[in-house]
């Protein structure tokens, strides 16, 4: 087969100019698509609207990098504080806001727009989220509607220019292979975006992958570019882990 | 000397909200104190632990050298996965929580009030409504036994336990007991009821600082830390 969407960072990262609005796989700070955010940050690639689960971990984490230099105009996701970086911009005005949603609304939007519905109905927070006043920007007051006697939010889907995930292992078709807790919603954000990235440690020859570990089937990738490997990834995270105080430093004699 | 005689409020309530856990229940822990709580399961007493990124079944912290980058918990602290666990996507994690599949939630809480209203996501910064709700308001939605895990007092000694909450909800009457480094209160059908207190606190104590009205619960008794 001729398919082959193994490319360069730049090559893939062309697709992604200032002002796109942007899905990214992470979850604090995991799972985070690191060549890629370094290269917007690298580019100062700007004006973006970001769709994300939260806004990232502080310290060397890398995806608060994006908001620390402004690149972000407007977050839509489920937390505007797990990133100091996030929270600043946001607090100071730089970064807009119109509305915060529960996790699994969020990820249910993404889904929706994945999987080409026309949004998704959501019981959690009626009542509490539809308050006058609490998000003054958002485009239209929230809508909700009865089914069986019970009230729903009607949410619509959630949408990208460009989508950009990490695996582990991808091939030349585009399919990806997650590791634990990394797979994410990252499928989802690859089929709700027009054209995916996906960032992997490893690229594999075609058949690599057991077709039943195909997290993400190819058709729904466009780029599939190298990530850090797996065993830099490790050494980044325990480093920053380290920083931070989530694990002491190894002293000698300590076996993995 | 505080009325702990100097013991970590954070830990006395983690150790107290541990006691509450059932054995072969799934639990999920929010951020901050209720994540300490995994620390003091009491001898006999195992759970599986539910992780909102994706996981039932993980356990303690690994060494540095074993730390794996893809395997962490909610807060992305490094964590280990035990024998029997399963991962699974975020859509179904978060879909497990609003639908009934985790039965206790310890959540921190900013306000908890008498009608077991919880209040953790947000308070007023800059003019703005400030954090972030995160899976917290799903829990609320779906799990059958939340426990609201939070210090009695601010740090200018004003009670978190209102009489009607202020901030923006998390969760409408969804708790169903309160532990704090004062007292454990059951939110029942008529309102608060108090089931212990700190050993050496009375009655009396708890209703100083406590803005909501409570009742006094006949197995009243010291906390057993």
């Amino acid at each position: 087969m001729s398919i082959n969407k193994v490319m360069s960072l730049e090559a893939a990262m062309a697709h992604v100019p200032a002002g796109t609005r942007l899905m990214m796989g992470e979850f604090v700070g995991a799972g985070e698509p690191a060549k890629c955010i370094e290269y917007l940050v690298a580019n100062k690639i700007g004006r973006l609207t970001l769709i994300a689960v939260t806004s990232g971990l502080r310290g060397d984490f890398l995806m608060g990098k994006l908001f620390a230099a402004g690149l972000v105009e407007e977050y839509i996701g489920t937390h505007v504080a797990t990133s100091t970086e996030a929270s600043d911009a946001y607090l100071s005005g730089q970064m807009k806001v119109k509305e915060i949603f529960p996790m699994g609304t969020w990820a249910e939007k993404v889904r929706a727009g994945g999987m080409g519905l026309g949004g998704c109905l959501v019981p959690v927070g009626v009542g509490i989220l539809d308050a006058p006043g609490l998000f003054p920007d958002m485009d239209e007051p929230k809508r909700t509607i009865e089914i069986n006697g019970r009230t729903f939010f009607v949410e619509e889907p959630l949408t990208a220019e460009v989508s950009i995930i990490r695996g582990w292992r991808g091939d030349a078709l585009g399919n990806v292979e997650f590791r634990y807790m990394a797979a994410q919603n990252q499928k989802d954000l690859a089929m709700a975006g027009r054209f995916t990235i996906a960032e992997v440690n490893e690229i594999v020859p075609v058949g690599t992958i057991p077709p039943e570990r195909v997290g993400c089937p190819g058709p729904f990738v466009n780029a599939v570019v190298q990530s850090y490997t797996l065993e830099q990834q490790h050494a980044l995270y325990r480093e920053n882990w380290i920083k931070l105080g989530r694990l002491p430093k190894p002293s000698e004699g300590d076996a993995a | 000397m505080n009325h702990l005689h100097g013991r970590d409020p954070r830990v006395v309530i983690a150790q107290r909200c541990a006691q509450e856990l059932r054995d072969g229940e799934v639990v999920n822990l929010g951020i901050g104190i209720p994540t300490m709580t995994a620390n003091y399961l009491p001898p006999g007493i195992n759970v599986i632990f539910h992780s909102e990124n994706g996981c039932f079944g993980f356990g303690p912290k690994p060494t540095t050298l074993g730390a794996d980058s893809d395997i962490s918990n909610a807060s992305t602290e490094p964590v280990t996965l035990l024998p029997g666990a399963a991962i699974m996507d975020l859509a179904t994690s978060l879909g497990a929580m609003r639908n009934g599949y985790i039965a206790t939630s310890v959540l921190g809480g900013l306000e908890v009030d008498q009608e077991g209203n919880l209040a953790n996501w947000a308070h007023k910064r800059n003019g703005k409504w400030w954090p972030g709700i995160g899976g917290g308001m799903d829990l609320c939605h779906g799990v059958p036994r939340i426990i609201a895990a939070l210090q009695h007092t601010d740090k200018h000694g004003n009670s978190k336990i209102k009489k009607r909450t202020h901030l923006p909800l998390t969760g409408k009457n969804c708790v169903k007991t309160i532990v704090t480094d004062h007292a454990v209160f059951d939110v029942g059908p008529d309102g608060l009821v108090l089931r212990e207190a700190f050993p050496g606190l009375t009655v009396e104590n708890i209703r100083a600082i406590t803005e909501a009205d409570f009742t006094v619960s006949p197995k009243f008794g010291p906390m057993t830390l």
